[in-house]
């Protein structure tokens, strides 16, 4: 799963996610992309999953780009444990996604697979999102 | 090079964030024409042809005539802007062609004979490194875009831009090297069994 290799600070606020996406909202790398439509924070978990569920699809052929990385560390305290006595252990990594951002682009696959692919990639992450093409991008369909 | 593209619109009065969203609640797109040492005009343009044109995939490196109403303009556009989430078209830069220009302009490239390349056949990946070549040509000869052939090349060989057959009149804006456009490259799937075989020969060399 994505982590950072080393952060500056162990712990991080909670925050908010507030606006649209400012940079990552067009296609870079390939012909097609799926862009998150509303803003959350996207585990690593979720990230790992939904890139087994394309790469799984594609049967492997193309090459995946994940455009989002998890650097946030989200804490948690234990279970049956009152309150106070400081901020909980770092539980897992995040990334922070806000809407309009490109999340995975896909090339080097038609674009009929690539649309499936990202469809059950989707089904692994907790918004809603949908699938951008190049703009006049004949992306080859499968026979 | 295509047929320039005709596109009508109208002055816009008033300019800023309020004027321009009263325009795009009509369904229509703000735009500027600036250039060739003439004042800037504010027009909108229709949003549904605007999106026609746009799907082409080559409106950025097409010379379009903009009819504002005072005449005709001989424009190529240079910017558009798309919402991040909703991906419509929030504003358009056209700039203003004199008589002979000679303009810079990112050209798209398209790749052909992919069922020739063995490359491709073994099962590599297309890696398109630039999407789009940038190049400075006469306004009047703008490629729609740039055509390479995949014939002979293999996994791992890298498509340069001097595969490219570029009209004579049509110059990379790179000209010190002969930049690489796209690569084959090896697929998850061919390297793990390329791993798996080495790792058999190792462990038989062991042996």
């Amino acid at each position: 799963m994505l982590q950072p290799k080393r952060t500056k600070f162990r712990k991080a606020h909670k925050g908010r996610i507030h606006g649209d996406a400012k940079g990552g909202t067009q296609l870079t790398y390939g012909a097609i992309g799926l862009k998150a439509m509303a803003p959350e924070r996207i585990t690593a978990r979720q990230i790992e999953a939904a890139r087994r569920a394309i790469t799984r699809h594609i049967k492997r052929q193309g090459r995946l780009h994940i455009r989002i990385f998890p650097d946030v560390p989200v804490s948690s305290k234990p279970a049956e444990v009152r309150m106070g006595s400081g901020k909980g252990s770092p539980e897992y990594w995040a990334a922070r996604v806000k809407p309009g951002r490109i999340m995975f682009e896909l090339e080097g696959v038609p674009l009929d697979i690539a649309t499936v692919a990202f469809e059950r990639g989707a089904a692994k992450l907790p918004i809603k999102t949908k699938v951008v093409v190049r703009l006049g991008e004949t992306v080859p369909t499968a026979e | 090079m295509s047929e320039a593209l005709k596109l009508t619109a109208e002055a816009r009065e008033r300019a800023g964030k309020g004027a321009s969203r009263a325009v795009r609640r009509e369904g229509r797109v703000p735009a500027v024409i600036y250039g060739n040492k003439k004042d800037p005009v504010n027009i909108h343009v229709e949003e549904k042809i605007l999106n026609k044109m746009l799907s082409t995939g080559h409106f950025l490196n097409s010379v379009v005539e903009i009819d504002t109403g005072n005449g005709v303009e001989r424009t190529l556009p240079r910017d558009v802007q798309f919402h991040p989430v909703t991906d419509r078209p929030i504003h358009v830069d056209f700039l203003r062609l004199a008589a002979n220009a000679t303009v810079t302009v990112a050209i798209p490239v398209r790749f052909t004979d992919e069922e020739k390349s063995p490359g491709l056949k073994k099962g590599g990946v297309l890696a398109i490194t630039r999407h789009e070549v940038e190049v400075t040509c006469p306004a009047d000869a703008i490629p729609d875009d740039l055509v390479a052939s995949l014939a002979g090349f293999d996994v791992g060989e890298s498509i340069h831009i001097s595969a490219f057959n570029l009209p004579a009149n049509v110059k990379p804006t790179i000209s010190d090297r002969d930049f690489t456009v796209a690569t084959i490259a090896v697929p998850s799937a061919l390297r793990s069994e390329q791993d798996e075989a080495a790792a058999e020969g190792d462990a038989a060399e062991a042996e």
